[in-house]
């Protein structure tokens, strides 16, 4: 008896022992949920351990790759900078794919991952809502349709091919060896061979960073908050008079009608042939109603709450001006520093290629073949966003007698469903169907069904262009290539050899014949677009006769110009930034690369020069207290500088929050504006570039606006308000920075960091004090803790037929391995505004490192 | 004094001094004090020389992509202690230091023969998991990921040796 009673407890034990070392077992070999299989990720041999291998310093080597055809040297400068010399186009960009996925696997895999809505079955649940919402908006369909119609014996589709040929060699590599990066060890998911379609899908997350926006939805909550008056006296089309424009393309302008409309990408296969012959539409829906736009508009921008910062266009983008003539000592000269959301790595790996009919150099995006920015041996470009408006929201008219239609052009058609399944990490995957319309995708249902046409869901021969530029030897040439670029929109900016400059703003110009494009459009069909602004009505100019062109996201036209282009809010950079390049380069003669430079780092506002003197003004005679009074002389005699270790900078920065909030504050208050709800496209503050550029007008030239006086409240003018804003900004900096201002700097309130792009906190650079703001050439974009601005700095200098100088730098490095010397080697040159000479484009730089690639192996 | 005719009957049981006799007190064990005298230390060499071969095998296997050797040596462990006699005293931290000395020595190997940046590494594998950017936070958990393995493949070894309990 008592021994089968001890028996029976050595069962039972061992039965849990069993069952409890199995589950620890399974749960590090397979992981549970969102937890790794801690077993395999934490091998010290494999998983996550193994990507120390990517962080050794590079040496020289020869390696075979099964997707070259010839064999290709690729030397490396002690930056990691490589030059291609290949004896064939295919094999320069098969070399290329190889190292975009040697040196930014991580950053190109979940790139692809953002727009192809797998980012769950990577980061687990947290990535639910941005696949959702990207499989909505589309990237992935426009890829796929481009790649779909695209002859393959066509240069681009070859380019595409050998570029993904060289980026799955070193997928087949790194499965042999296990060294891949950390982030693919420690979660167990590995990337997928690299197809064109995966390249055309980084083409759309980049349009989708420059120009998806929200602000017509931002724009409806306004108007419902505010009413329309105060709505578009605040957000105006056009700036106000009394602000300064510069456009680089003065005119005169002609009208030159409308050009066809590029098919979209989901226009094809959505069928807009009516589903009943209603002349008429049944019961009627939300449609119109203030109501359920704002209930969409909210249910839309909580979701793109969801998504990374850098996906919905929130700052304008760079700078690039180009200088010729007696204003320059070469024969014509360009700088470019694009502004984008700074990262480490960053968005930008710089490289060479050479090979027959190819020599180029600068900067590539991993991912894509070709290089975006650079010179070849003819000419050097940059670029800058356009800003113009290519989003558009419509309102389509549904009923609940007819589901799954919409009216539209006084019919009812039948929506087109694309269903998606969503792979998620430790989770069930999660099915997904996409209504679209003639328009574009649905992006809600909530309140009233919203679509969303724009240029994202347009195929955009990206990569034919680049390659057309690539090959360029002259304007002509240049402009001809151009001529296909849809998105997203661009001013390139141009100087050759020969002495010529210039600049277009190809693109994607959608023209909606009616309606306020602006707000949410009605989906029936009277405000739909019609048409696109045709190539040689876009922005441009040749060789202007003062001898500078810049753009610097200000809008490119003046106020006579034909075409609606977009409004003052979120589309249009104030234009400090140009007006303060043109004032700058005017009248200077003989400039070399450092005068160029010097302008690229330039933090000076010019906002705070042309507010301060008011403000002086308003507050002479007044009553000060002892800290007002030094805070005061802080203002006088400073010249708009915002250094890190300027107190007037912080003041300035400080006061101009305040005023701004001290004018608009009331007013959003007692319209109860939805803030909540978008906080970046809501809420009253120096990024809302329609308040800056309106405030300003009204303080130099409208002191007495009625805006002044808040709804209830005593007469008040821009003086009084701007002494209430000044003493509390003292105030504030008092409690924040000590009461005595001599001790106040605006690096004290002020960093710039560099996120990782894994989003891992500990991987990026920063916070660190900094100079700059979001009107200083070098802008320093997202308020008090900056995370965008110039990700590239580049000056080529044309001293003759053939002959360039370009030298270059970006904020990080050429690896995305923390552990490598290459992740931030660059950064210290960059935060010190010094270049690094940018490698000829047909080879010849110094090198430390050369790999020799053969072909072979299988 | 109970009346023996009455055994068996309904109130017996109250008879009290029929009941069997106590048992006789038997004295307390002796203590145990474990030792490490000169007449145990052929034993404890072997055994420190197991468990050196142990961690050895567990550090190759490391390096092979072989993840699950540490619960494989608790396993071990736990069976051989069985014959050993050994308690779970002295098996557990035999059966965790082989596993984490044999991660450990892996890490270490690939740090000094190839040069790897195993602490940079270390740093990036903490913050991607959400930990605090710290080397010693990654090196403990994998540390602890072979000390758990280890762990548990000694308690199934225990719990299966023939004649345990």
């Amino acid at each position: 008896m008592e021994r089968r009673g001890r028996l029976a407890g050595r069962a039972i034990h061992g039965l849990i022992a069993l069952c409890a070392s199995g589950a620890v077992l399974a749960l590090f070999a397979f992981g549970y949920g969102p937890v790794p299989a801690l077993g395999r990720a934490l091998d010290p041999g494999h998983g996550a351990w193994a990507s120390a291998a990517g962080g050794l310093p590079v040496r020289s080597h020869t390696l075979t790759l099964p997707g070259l055809s010839h064999p290709v040297s690729v030397t490396f400068t002690s930056h990691g900078v490589p030059s291609i010399r290949a004896a064939s186009q295919d094999d320069a960009f098969v070399a290329l794919g190889y190292l975009h996925a040697s040196f930014r696997l991580t950053e190109m895999d979940l790139e692809r991952r953002l727009g192809e809505g797998r980012v769950a079955q990577l980061a687990g649940p947290s990535g639910l809502a941005s696949d959702k919402f990207e499989l909505r908006l589309g990237l992935l369909r426009t890829a796929q349709q481009e790649w779909a119609v695209m002859p393959r014996s066509s240069p681009v589709a070859q380019t595409l091919l050998a570029y993904s040929r060289g980026v799955n060699d070193y997928l087949a590599q790194a499965r042999a060896d296990g060294h891949w990066p950390a982030i693919f060890g420690l979660t167990g998911v590995y990337p997928r061979d690299w197809t064109p379609i995966d390249s055309l899908v980084l083409q759309g997350i980049l349009t989708q960073e420059l120009d998806f926006t929200t602000t017509p939805l931002d724009y409806a909550l306004l108007e419902r908050s505010l009413g329309p008056a105060h709505t578009m006296a605040w957000f105006p089309v056009l700036p106000p008079r009394g602000v300064p424009q510069s456009p680089y393309d003065p005119g005169p302008y002609r009208y030159r009608g409308i050009a066809p409309i590029a098919a979209q990408a989901s226009a094809p296969t959505v069928t807009a042939q009516p589903a009943a012959t209603t002349a008429a539409p049944g019961p009627a829906t939300a449609t119109g109603s203030a109501a359920g736009t704002a209930i969409a508009a909210g249910s839309v921008l909580h979701e793109t709450t969801e998504l990374p910062a850098s996906l919905v266009h929130r700052y304008p983008d760079s700078n690039a001006w180009a200088a010729n003539g007696r204003a320059v000592a070469g024969v014509s000269m360009l700088a470019g520093d694009p502004h984008l959301p700074q990262t480490l790595p960053s968005v930008w790996y710089q490289a060479a290629l050479s090979a027959p009919g190819l020599a180029v150099t600068g900067v590539t995006v991993p991912g894509l073949p070709g290089v975006l920015i650079g010179h070849n041996a003819h000419i050097a470009w940059s670029l800058t966003d356009v800003q113009n408006q290519a989003t558009l929201f419509y309102t389509e008219q549904t009923s609940p007698a007819r589901r799954g239609q919409y009216f539209w052009r006084g019919a009812w058609r039948p929506m087109r469903q694309v269903h998606y399944t969503i792979p998620v990490r430790g989770g069930a995957a999660v099915p997904l169907t996409v209504d679209l319309t003639v328009h574009g995708p649905v992006l809600t249902r909530a309140g009233q069904t919203t679509a969303v046409d724009w240029m994202g869901n347009i195929p955009s021969p990206d990569l034919a262009v680049l390659l057309g530029i690539d090959k360029a030897a002259d304007f002509a040439q240049f402009r001809a290539a151009l001529a296909a670029w849809r998105a997203p929109t661009q001013n390139f900016v141009y100087a050759d050899d020969h002495g010529n400059i210039g600049a277009i703003s190809a693109g994607y110009y959608p023209v909606v014949r009616h309606g306020e494009p602006w707000l949410p459009l009605p989906g029936t069909g009277a405000d739909d677009v019609v048409g696109v602004i045709p190539y040689r009505a876009v922005p441009q100019v040749y060789d202007p006769p003062g001898h500078v062109v810049a753009t610097a996201n200000q809008r490119p036209v003046g106020p006579s110009y034909p075409y609606y282009l977009g409004t003052t809010a979120d589309f249009f950079d104030p234009g400090y930034r140009a007006g303060q390049i043109y004032a700058l380069l005017h009248g200077q003669s003989r400039m070399a690369p450092a005068a160029f430079a010097a302008i690229q780092l330039s933090v000076t506002d010019a906002l705070a020069r042309r507010i301060v003197p008011r403000l002086l003004a308003a507050l002479h005679g007044q009553h000060l207290s002892a800290t007002q009074q030094a805070a005061a002389g802080l203002l006088r005699g400073w010249d708009g500088s915002m250094t890190a270790s300027s107190g007037a900078a912080a003041l300035w920065w400080t006061f101009w929050g305040d005023y701004l909030g001290a004018v608009f504050g009331p007013w959003w208050r007692a319209g109860k504006v939805p803030v909540h709800k978008d906080h970046a496209g809501l809420a009253v503050s120096a990024q809302q570039f329609s308040l800056d550029q309106v405030l300003e007008a009204w303080t130099v030239s409208d002191r007495g606006n009625a805006a002044f006086t808040p709804p209830g409240s005593p007469h008040r003018t821009a003086a009084d308000v701007m002494r209430t804003a000044f003493a509390a900004a003292v105030a504030h900096l008092a409690a924040r920075l000590g009461a005595a201002p001599s001790a106040w700097a605006w690096g004290r309130l002020h960093t710039r960091q560099f996120p990782s792009i894994t989003q891992a906190p500990g991987l990026g650079y920063g916070p660190r004090a900094s100079g700059g703001d979001a009107w200083t050439i070098d802008a320093a974009d997202g308020g008090l803790e900056s995370h965008a601005g110039p990700g590239w700095r580049m000056i080529v200098d044309w001293t003759g037929h053939g002959s360039a100088m370009a030298e270059g730098v970006y904020p990080g490095g050429q690896s995305e391995n923390p552990a490598s010397p290459w992740y931030t080697d660059q950064m210290a040159d960059w935060w010190d505004g010094r270049y690094l000479p940018v490698p000829p484009a047909a080879g010849g730089a110094p090198w430390l490192i050369r790999w020799n690639m053969a072909p072979g192996g299988k | 004094m109970a009346d023996p005719r009455r055994l068996g009957r309904r109130g017996s049981y109250r008879l009290g001094r029929m009941s069997a006799p106590p048992a006789p007190r038997t004295p307390w064990p002796a203590a145990h004090y474990p030792t490490w005298a000169l007449r145990r230390r052929g034993p404890v060499f072997l055994w420190l020389l197991a468990c050196l071969a142990g961690a050895l095998i567990v550090a190759v296997g490391a390096l092979a992509g072989w993840w699950f050797l540490p619960f494989l040596a608790g396993l071990g462990t736990g069976l051989a202690a069985h014959y050993g006699r050994l308690r779970l005293r002295t098996t557990l931290p035999a059966a965790v230091a082989v596993a984490v000395v044999g991660w450990g020595a892996a890490l270490a190997w690939l740090a000094l023969r190839d040069g790897l940046p195993e602490v940079t590494v270390a740093r990036t594998i903490a913050a991607l998991a959400g930990l605090p950017a710290s080397a010693a936070v990654a090196l403990a958990v994998t540390l602890v990921v072979a000390a758990l393995q280890a762990a548990a493949g000694l308690w199934l070894g225990r719990a299966l040796a023939p004649g345990h309990g």
